[in-house]
Parts: C-alpha cells; sequence; structure tokens
C-alpha cells in the first residue's frame, strides 16, 4: 500500500531535478558570487522595468507617434545588432562550458576576447545608428524632426534614454570581460571558473534588455 | 566536466543560438504584417520565448538550485508588480496628456546689452 502512495523517484532513472536539492549545511560555503550576481540583476530587471513602464504609457497613449517614430529608426542596423549580441552570448555561454573541463581550458581566454570584440562591434554599429539620428534631427531637442507628431519626440526620448543605458551596461561588460580574458591568459588564479560564470551571467542579462529593446524601437509598425 | 558532457552543451549552446536566431528574423517577419495589436503582443511574446531561452539553457536556471531560481523569479515578479500597479493610474486615467513643454532657448545678443538675456520660444513647428 505504502509502495503505490510514493512517487517512484529513485528507480525511474531520470535525472534528480535540482531545485529540490538539499541546502546547503549552516556555515557552509553556497556559492556567494553567483547569487549575490542574481540578486544584482534582479534589481537591474527593476532599473530597467521603469523605462520599460513608461514605453507603455507612451505606446497606449499615443500609438501612431511611436509608429511614426519607430519607422524612423534603422530596422537592418538594429536587426543586425540583435544577431552580434546573441551570438556573442552563445560564445560566453561556450567559454564558460569550457573552463569546465580541463582540457578546453585553453580555448576560454579566446572565447572570452571573442564575446568582447563583439560587445565593441555592437557599439560601433550603436554609433553609427546614433550618427545618422543626430543628423536627421531625430535626436528629442529643440530641433526635432517629428515635432508636429505627438509622441515621437517621446519615443525618441526613451530610445536615447533606453539604448544609452543599455550601452553604458554593455561598456561595463566588455571591460569585465577584457580583465579576465586577459587574466586567463596570464594563468591568473582568481579568474577560475566561477568567477568567469559570473561575468557571464551579466553579459546574458545585457543581451536579455537587448531582446525586450528590439520589438519595442525597431518593430512598432514596419508596415505602415 | 568531461567529454561528454562537454560535447553535449556544446551542441545544446549551438542549438539554442540557432533558434535564438530564427525567433529574431519571427520577429522581424511578423512586424511587416497588419496585425494591429498583435503585433505589439507578438513582438513581447517572442522576446519572452527568446529570454526564456537565454535564462534557461545560457543562464543555466535549468540546473541552478531552488536558491538561485528563486532571485531570478523574484526581479520579474516584481516588476510586475510595478507594471500593475502603475497602471492602475495612468492606464486608468481619462485626460488627454498635455503635449510636452518644448525648451527654452537663449537668443544670442549683442556685447552691448548681454546684461539681461531675452529668453524666446522657438516658433512652434
Amino acid at each position: 500500500m505504502s509502495g503505490t502512495m510514493r512517487p517512484a523517484r529513485a528507480g525511474s532513472g531520470r535525472r534528480p531535478d535540482p531545485a529540490l536539492a538539499p541546502l546547503p549545511e549552516p556555515g557552509a560555503d553556497p556559492d556567494t558570487g553567483k547569487l549575490g550576481m542574481w540578486i544584482f540583476l534582479a534589481s537591474e530587471v527593476l532599473f530597467f522595468g521603469g523605462v520599460f513602464v513608461a514605453y507603455l504609457y507612451g505606446r497606449t497613449h499615443w500609438p501612431a507617434g511611436f509608429a511614426l517614430a519607430s519607422r524612423h529608426t534603422d530596422v537592418v542596423l538594429g536587426t543586425l545588432n540583435t544577431a552580434v549580441l546573441l551570438t556573442s552570448s552563445a560564445i560566453v555561454a561556450l567559454a564558460v562550458a569550457c573552463e569546465e573541463h580541463p582540457g578546453a581550458r585553453r580555448w576560454t581566454a579566446n572565447l572570452l576576447w571573442t564575446t568582447a570584440a563583439l560587445g565593441l562591434a555592437f557599439l560601433a554599429i550603436k554609433g553609427v545608428e546614433y550618427r545618422g539620428e543626430w543628423q536627421e534631427h531625430l535626436f528629442p531637442t529643440a530641433d526635432f524632426a517629428l515635432a508636429g507628431t505627438a509622441g515621437a519626440e517621446e519615443f525618441f526620448a526613451l530610445y536615447v534614454v533606453a539604448t544609452g543605458l543599455h550601452a553604458v551596461h554593455l561598456s561595463i561588460g566588455v571591460a569585465a570581460l577584457a580583465v579576465f580574458a586577459r587574466a586567463r591568459r596570464l594563468r591568473r588564479p582568481w579568474a577560475d571558473a566561477r568567477r568567469i560564470e559570473v561575468v557571464a551571467l551579466y553579459w546574458h542579462f545585457v543581451d536579455i534588455v537587448w531582446i525586450f529593446l528590439y520589438p519595442l524601437i525597431y518593430l512598432v509598425s514596419r508596415h505602415g | 566536466m568531461d567529454d561528454a558532457r562537454l560535447h553535449r552543451r556544446g551542441r545544446e549552446i549551438l542549438l539554442t543560438w540557432a533558434l535564438l536566431l530564427a525567433l529574431m528574423l519571427t520577429s522581424l517577419g511578423s512586424a511587416y504584417l497588419r496585425l494591429g495589436v498583435f503585433n505589439m503582443v507578438a513582438g513581447l511574446a517572442i522576446a519572452a520565448i527568446k529570454s526564456a531561452l537565454v535564462l534557461w539553457i545560457f543562464m543555466r536556471l535549468r540546473s541552478a538550485p531552488a536558491l538561485i531560481r528563486l532571485v531570478a523569479a523574484a526581479g520579474f515578479a516584481l516588476w510586475g508588480v510595478l507594471v500593475v500597479l502603475s497602471g492602475v493610474d495612468y492606464a486608468t486615467r481619462a485626460e488627454t496628456p498635455a503635449e510636452a513643454q518644448r525648451p527654452l532657448q537663449l537668443v544670442p545678443q549683442p556685447a552691448a546689452s548681454a546684461a539681461s538675456p531675452v529668453v524666446s520660444r522657438p516658433a512652434p513647428a
């Protein structure tokens, strides 16, 4: 009877669910670096979240202005940059996997450098975009080009704030990746798998922010 | 991590990357269809799937202990609270929002009368 009450977890051959693993003993060393980064990233969700709420307000109140303004953004460069960031995220995930395998550790530094280089490529493409928008008077200044349409200026104000904050985060990520890539090459003992994973977590988060910015900035209404 | 696990992880990362790029192109294509409000819904839904892939596979929430999953979920849950509570005000306000104030500009003055700069507004567009 009691045999039917208990699910046959142990004998089923399935991998045990890691979320059900016992908590570390009191006083044992938890992975504080990783946990600390996750707590920081949770606070970052709220940091960028405020900008997204402002965007939702603008988009629902001035749908026509947001649609018009979005058609003035460069969808080709935006899509290219999305592909660059998604690729960089995959490469830094590979770097973490290589660092955890003794035979593959020689690849880690190169993969970290590649990720940082893709981050710089993203910033360069973004710079080209900003230059074009500045020349077309799309920055929300006194001579804003679409001043006749309500909401268009709000869209570009949010665009500058959101992509600017994202670029600052990305620059910090590039710097952190470069520091760890160099330290890994010089075989510094502190550049170990756990710390490299913490940097990778941050990089993935910057990627996630862009994943949401991409449709909200470039894809509001391309058919109009 | 042994050889087999490294290869499995490599394949998994490659597959996720291909899926992410495919989803990006799907999102791009959907923007050229005339879907009304569903343009935004499609864009955000695809973004949510993409970020779930990054969180689950790249950031390894799939194999993370409960404590880490809890912290990750707390960030998004609190953002949900922020959206709903902000919406209580912003989404229910009936008045038409006023146009944003145009920035004031200082008109360049000749040196003699520079003591009292004249402030003027740019001509309305």
